[in-house]
């Protein structure tokens, strides 16, 4: 842990550098550049809302708010996840030719999507304006999700990025593993739509009790209790350091294996 | 400071790598040849058991047929892979080019890969900003600095890679065939910055096939051959023992 630590902040200027060659590639030759990044959710917020507020019919006030609130940093943990699991093989050419920390691949693939999500929330606060939901001063406590999201998406992301190593596999389960993972948290949907007796079902999920973090602070202004957010930090320490461990156990034969 | 302090210790380094014969790929592969016993695992020692010093401010170039591990050593010693056994002991920064412009994005301009491959040899960003205009001037790029180096020329992007690599001051610099790219005068031009770095008290270790870059600029020079040091000495013993007949010397006619 002190390692991660200690290499994330000698290595800031590359892993920065890094994240921002990531953004600039990915909105490289579009007329619009970087404000894609503030376009993306507020389209997607457009088809989402006709969909399930108007077509399905959803029986949520503000229903954009409700959803956007959870579905920004799970894109965010989606993201991260699809660009570190290709991080380290698909900077191969780089890894056998310099000697190079390789922590910093998964984590630049995380800073630069941190960087999207932070832009994300421009247009969320539009949006809460612009239909008239009350801006809650429980805003404030946006932080702490973050943080915890962001440990959590750093455990993840390190597992992954190793996996994909040793087997290409790893990277097609993820796409499965990630759309059923959408359906089965209360992203488009909140937790009572699921029938009372199933409901505990949900505690097993570590993105649920971050992400109701995001919706209560932002859709209800409301906190989450002193449980929840300890057991939130408990299962994102968990997956950091599992994560990492297995990473770092096999970065040195990485090399043999891209 | 000691000159004769070695800058390089190798140690009784030998590196191994498991060779596997259609290794699995996928995990389908994994089970139906876990099931079967079907992997066939072999070791290759692509570097056995070598041991040697390079001191400071020495030139000392690596003479070997295809296949006989001094690549494999060069990259022991740059970092890039960690020995199976024996020991690798580098005082000093190293710069690896062991390929020209790896880490170049070619999306991002001349510029912006100067930072990001500066970066990644270890170095910090201000002392790639101070030496930015110096670089771009010895790869001669001129107005395509700006560029997405796609749009480079291949002698463009060598230039621009050595350049970056050799600037920012390293104490030792490796280096793996690349001089024989570019046109004669950038050679020359390169060539001229590795004698200025050897006067500077700088320590240069380099790969060849080219039996004149040994003759005509290095201190020494090793042999190797399947994976072992067959010969540790002067330049012409080198060339000889490589080529198998003595060196050409310059003779007056």
């Amino acid at each position: 842990m002190i390692e991660l630590l200690r290499d994330t902040l000698r290595y800031r200027e590359l892993i920065w550098a890094l994240a921002l060659k990531d953004l600039k590639i990915r909105y490289k030759n579009s007329m619009l550049g970087f404000l894609w990044a503030l376009l993306n959710p507020a389209l997607m917020m457009l088809v989402l809302t006709l969909v399930f507020s108007h077509i399905m019919r959803f029986p949520i006030p503000h229903y954009a708010v409700f959803l956007l609130s959870v579905l920004l940093p799970w894109t965010f943990f989606t993201q991260s996840l699809s660009y570190a699991v290709e991080s380290i093989v698909g900077n191969a050419d780089l890894i056998k030719k310099v000697r190079v920390s390789k922590l910093v691949f998964p984590v630049a693939a995380v800073v630069s999507n941190m960087i999207n999500l932070l832009l994300s929330l421009i247009p969320l606060a539009i949006i809460v304006v612009a239909v008239g939901q009350p801006f809650y001063w429980t805003w404030l406590y946006l932080p702490v999700p973050l943080i915890a999201l962001t440990i959590l998406t750093m455990g993840a992301t390190f597992f992954f990025a190793a996996a994909n190593v040793y087997y290409r596999d790893v990277s097609h389960i993820l796409q499965i593993v990630i759309q059923a993972w959408f359906y089965l948290t209360p992203i488009i949907y909140p937790a009572t739509f699921f029938p009372e007796q199933y409901r505990w079902l949900f505690k097993l999920n570590p993105m649920n009790s971050v992400l109701n973090g995001f919706r209560l602070a932002v859709y209800d202004g409301q906190l989450p209790t002193l449980q929840s957010i300890v057991a939130t930090f408990v299962c994102a320490f968990v997956a950091l350091i599992v994560g990492f461990a297995i990473f770092r156990k096999h970065q040195d034969e990485f090399v043999y294996y891209v | 400071m000691n000159l004769q302090a070695p800058v390089i210790k190798v140690r009784d380094v030998t590196q191994r790598f498991r060779v596997v014969q259609e290794r699995p790929d996928t995990v389908r592969e994994l089970f139906s040849k876990f099931f079967r016993h079907e992997s066939k695992v072999h070791d290759f020692e692509a570097v056995k058991n070598v041991s040697f010093e390079v001191f400071r401010g020495e030139m000392v170039g690596i003479l070997g047929h295809n296949g006989s591990g001094k690549s494999t050593l060069l990259k022991l010693i740059a970092g890039v892979y960690k020995a199976t056994s024996g020991k690798v002991e580098v005082t000093g920064t190293i710069a690896p080019l062991l390929e020209l412009g790896a880490g170049f994005h070619p999306e991002l301009t001349g510029r912006e890969n100067i930072t990001l491959n500066g970066l990644l040899l270890g170095y910090s960003k201000r002392e790639i900003r101070g030496r930015e205009e110096k670089i771009i001037e010895f790869a001669e790029i001129g107005d395509f600095i700006d560029a997405p180096v796609k749009q480079y020329s291949s002698g463009m992007y060598t230039r621009l890679a050595f350049s970056v690599a050799t600037e920012v001051n390293p104490d030792i610099l490796v280096m793996d065939e690349i001089l024989a790219v570019g046109d004669i005068q950038f050679q020359q031009k390169c060539f001229d910055r590795l004698e200025r770095f050897r006067e500077m008290g700088k320590t240069i270790l380099l790969v060849t096939h080219s039996v004149e870059q040994i003759l005509d600029y290095c201190d020494r020079s090793l042999v190797m051959d399947r994976g072992q040091i067959v010969f540790n000495g002067d330049p012409h013993g080198a060339v000889e023992r490589y080529t198998g007949k003595a060196a050409l010397e310059p003779t007056l006619t």
